[in-house]
């Protein structure tokens, strides 16, 4: 029977430290504790900001845009607020749906203006008189300011310089109905259908061309491509590694892919830009203050917080998008403005129109699931 | 009620003296307390103990169920729309990765354990171990390796195009013979290990009539020995296409779909119809899985005779040694060296980038704390159970302990959309909480808990049961106070595979966790599909290392 001890002082070691985590609250245990017992000692902790000092309890923070980008900005209004963020990375604009009579969200973070405004749609959101909101112009806020956009990105193609030279590559949305493009070096590389960039660029094709076309197109694309990713950060490091020749993503994977040490030998098309085309495909990425969420009060101190200009910069943090507010530079260098683009005519909050349809759309051209 | 039934020890008991209830017509009553007597053979358990049974049949069996309900009503148009476009194509993706893995691993499993158990490999009693080893890595955190080194950007492109007459790297990972591959290499163990204890008690006089009749050694193993370990590869094959069905982790991560990944996207995006309508056609197809085991059961049974068995001997492998020496070290540097010695490189890196914090343990404590919770809960939940199906054999009880192995035989994408759907709609105090967490891994690994503690309890003589009803204890009491005692080292190697196992657990974590709860499983899987591998190895390799402690335990098991 010996042979059973061994086995068994595992989960009574676990319980024996389990009994005294619970009495003595590790500082690195942000994430451990679970609202339970509502953090008293990280209050004490945080020094100075005067907003500090009315602040405490949580903030649960769904976020639909990558934890990479995400977590560094909750981690900086944890510091100088003293509110303890608790955050849910890739979450879905329909769990906030699904859980409308049991409001589990303060504040919903996302790169998709077509979610944003279907939930807002909904009344899923809550507007604000927030104090820095004329930064950002009219047309990428919703107007009670339920959601703001903060910085924006253009669809386009990266691709491989030692693969592809620029004109090798499409040069419109339109070029992909093309089966040619099945035929360069490894082939191309989109993103899942269910992919939130992927359902921005689908919403503003129905707009423009109509659910047949575009199906057509979803279609085409499906069946054309070599790769089929998870998400865009999987594109342009397969591009970057000459996995693919090209990859249709938003332009700020292009930037973080020249930051690579290795690999980075590419280069962007932003589609659309000739002559009586379309224009680039524009989202934007934003927040928002979800309508009967437990800690109203610290969503509203968020929303507040990151609209200060410092942190409109913060934002955008390694994404490498462009603020939306004119007056800030961006945080690196060859970014392409807003104004130097020739963007599609269709205001964002459009997307939201078309959000519901588009996922059934998507689904019926047999995008949603594939993966290859 | 309690109190009435304690005439323990009376099979013969014809219930005249069963007085249930005070009031009402005392005919139909004594009617159904005799039914009632029948059904637990004279001697029924009495009401807490029942009670207890049925509460976590209730629990293990309920989300499963909910979910099965929910499909019913997705709509014809949900069911007509998949049945349509999606389900053919799944149910072929599904079915062939099943067959294919399935095939392989018993190939790779009953070959290994025929050379390690039978022949006289050297170093045959390290192999023996050695060959389980893959048993310790999680099929995602396998992937995860093999993406390193043999992805379009691994270290096998660079070796490949070394070589200058090779051409273009054209090792595609992200295929099915990708995920074929790392399926199979983690999961021929369970074969190998039922199929070795098999060879170990295979009796040697069979062998050697063969042989006197002029069989050569590879006529004896086809005609002889195959036969005989038909039941132990059968159980093998049962683990191991249950696992292929529920696998989420190895198979998204290699771009494969199949019914369990589906589920998972479909819930990610919350169209729950679909989600359920798949469910259920998953469901199906486990039970049919499970219905071939109880059939191939049923018609195969050969019987070792005991009295005059004599140990096999070892076969000399003369010429063959260092081609047999040759495989099973290519075994194990694929299934076992090869994975480890990428984690420990990238944990190394890991560990100069100082990505081992106070974040790094926020998320191993967190699994701590979800696994050990859940250990206890089954330790505790299991005791009912085993007691009831072991002391108070009926209809019931059987029932009972069948509806426990729903979670474990079905895949955890679907016990946690069923908690899902309840809690967020029933319960919504609980909704978001890491108690679900705990709930899903009770509901998925209860049955390793109870087939430990059964181990231990079958030891225990009932005699001692009955002394102690005589002695006028009430059966739950018997087996709280005087069984619980001397099965508690089954009762903690139960909890123990528990703990490794939801330490390990994937699916059901990743869907169920609330806001800022994430735990190392799930940074592993995260940080993996973002390719920063020096983040997700050390999680990934404490995982691996956790996992090594039941091993000892699994290897006497079989």
């Amino acid at each position: 029977m010996k042979k059973y001890t061994k086995l068994f002082s595992l989960p009574v070691l676990a319980l024996g430290l389990l009994a005294a985590g619970c009495g003595a609250d590790d500082e690195g245990g942000e994430t451990a504790d679970n609202g339970a017992d509502t953090d008293t000692d990280t209050e004490e902790q945080d020094d100075t900001d005067e907003e500090a000092a009315e602040l405490d309890g949580e903030l649960v923070v769904y976020s639909a845009r990558n934890e990479q980008f995400v977590q560094a900005l909750l981690d900086k209004f944890e510091d100088e607020t003293g509110v303890e963020v608790r955050a849910l990375h890739g979450a879905d604009p329909l769990q906030l749906v699904e859980e409308q009579a049991n409001v589990q969200a303060d504040v919903f973070i996302s790169n998709d203006i077509g979610g944003l405004e279907y939930l807002n749609q909904e009344g899923l959101l809550e507007g604000g008189d927030y104090e820095n909101a004329d930064s950002i112009e009219e047309q990428y806020r919703a107007d009670n300011n339920e959601w703001i956009a903060l910085s924006t990105r253009a669809r386009g193609f990266i691709y491989n310089k030692d693969m592809v030279s620029e004109d090798e590559v499409p040069s419109s949305m339109e070029d992909l109905f093309d089966e040619e493009w099945a035929d360069v070096p490894n082939g191309y590389a989109i993103t899942r259908g269910g992919n939130g960039g992927m359902i921005g660029n689908v919403s503003a094709l129905r707009y423009e061309w109509g659910d047949e076309r575009t199906q057509e197109w979803v279609e085409a694309i499906r069946d054309n491509a070599a790769g089929i990713f998870e998400g865009h950060g999987d594109i342009r490091r397969a591009v970057g590694a000459g996995e693919h020749a090209f990859g249709l993503v938003n332009n700020y994977y292009y930037h973080q892919q020249l930051e690579e040490p290795n690999d980075n030998n590419v280069g962007f098309v932003y589609a659309d830009q000739g002559e009586g085309e379309m224009g680039a495909i524009a989202n934007a990425a934003g927040v928002s203050k979800v309508s009967g969420g437990p800690n109203s009060e610290n969503a509203d101190a968020f929303m507040e917080w990151v609209l200060e200009e410092e942190n409109q910069l913060a934002f955008v943090g390694e994404s490498l998008e462009v603020p939306i507010n004119p007056e800030l530079e961006p945080p690196f260098e060859d970014a392409v403005r807003v104004t130097e683009l020739n963007f599609q005519d269709m205001p964002l909050h459009e997307l939201g129109n078309y959000f519901e349809d588009t996922t059934r759309l998507i689904e019926d051209a047999g995008l949603d699931l594939d993966l290859r | 009620m309690t109190d009435h039934n304690n005439s323990q020890n009376s099979q013969k008991n014809t219930g005249h003296d069963a007085k249930v209830g005070g009031s009402g017509s005392p005919a139909l009553l004594h009617f159904f307390g005799r039914r009632w007597r029948a059904v637990w053979n004279g001697n029924p358990p009495g009401l807490i103990l029942l009670l207890a049974g049925l509460f976590v049949a209730l629990i293990m069996s309920v989300p499963i169920i909910y979910v099965a309900w929910r499909s019913l009503f997705a709509g014809a148009d949900s069911w007509l729309r998949l049945l349509d476009g999606r389900i053919p194509a799944l149910l072929w993706n599904t079915a062939s990765l099943t067959i294919a893995v399935t095939v392989l691993a018993i190939a790779i499993g009953v070959s290994l354990a025929w050379i390690v158990v039978r022949t006289d490999l050297p170093g045959r009693r390290a192999w023996q171990w050695l060959m389980a080893l893959p048993l310790v890595i999680p099929p995602y955190v396998g992937a995860v390796t093999y993406i390193i080194v043999f992805g379009p950007s691994g270290w096998a492109r660079d070796w490949w195009e070394a070589v200058p007459f090779l051409g273009d790297y054209a090792l595609n990972i992200y295929s099915f013979w990708g995920v074929f591959l790392v399926l199979t290499l983690f999961t021929y163990p369970y074969v190998f290990l039922i199929v070795s204890a098999s060879l170990r008690r295979m009796n040697r006089n069979y062998e050697e009539v063969a042989r006197s009749q002029g069989y050569s050694t590879a006529k004896v193993f086809w005609k002889v020995n195959l036969p005989f370990l038909r039941p132990a590869i059968g159980a093998g094959a049962i683990l191991i296409s249950l696992y292929v069905l529920s696998d989420f982790g190895a198979i998204a991560m290699l771009r494969y779909v199949t019914f369990t990944a589906a589920i998972y996207f479909q819930r990610a995006s919350f169209d729950t119809a679909s989600a359920s309508v798949l469910s259920l056609v998953l469901i199906l197809l486990t039970m049919v899985i499970l219905w071939i085991e109880v059939r191939t059961r049923k018609k195969n049974k050969f019987y070792q005779t005991s009295n005059s068995y004599r140990e096999p001997d070892t076969l000399k492998l003369g010429k063959w040694k260092p081609l047999a020496l040759v495989y099973v070290s290519t075994v194990f540097v694929f299934s076992v060296a090869l994975p480890i010695g990428v984690l420990v490189y990238w944990t190394y890196i890991g560990f100069e980038q100082h990505v081992i914090d106070s974040r790094f343990f926020g998320f191993a404590w967190n699994s701590l704390k979800v696994s050990a919770l859940a250990a206890v809960a089954s330790m505790i939940l299991a005791l009912p159970v085993i007691y009831l199906k072991s002391r108070y054999p009926s209809m019931i009880s059987t029932g009972i302990d069948k509806l426990s192995y729903a979670g474990y035989a079905l895949p955890g994408v679907i016990v946690a959309l069923g908690m899902v759907f309840i809690f967020n709609t029933h319960i919504p105090a609980f909704y978001n909480t890491y108690y679900l967490i705990i709930l899903a891994f009770v509901v998925r690994f209860l049955p390793q808990a109870m087939q430990a503690g059964e181990a231990s309890l079958s030891l225990v003589s009932p005699r001692i049961d009955e002394a102690a009803r005589s002695l006028g204890y009430p059966p739950w009491k018997v087996m709280i106070k005087v069984i619980l005692p001397s099965i508690m080292p089954g009762v903690f190697a139960g909890g123990a595979l528990v703990f490794v196992s939801s330490i390990k657990e994937l699916p059901a974590t990743l869907m169920l966790r609330p806001p800022g709860f994430d735990t190392l499983a799930v940074r592993v899987y995260y940080e993996a599909s973002e390719a920063i591998y020096y983040q997700a190895a050390p999680g990934a390799l404490l995982i691996v290392l956790v996992s090594l402690i039941p091993l000892r335990y699994l290897l006497k098991k079989y």
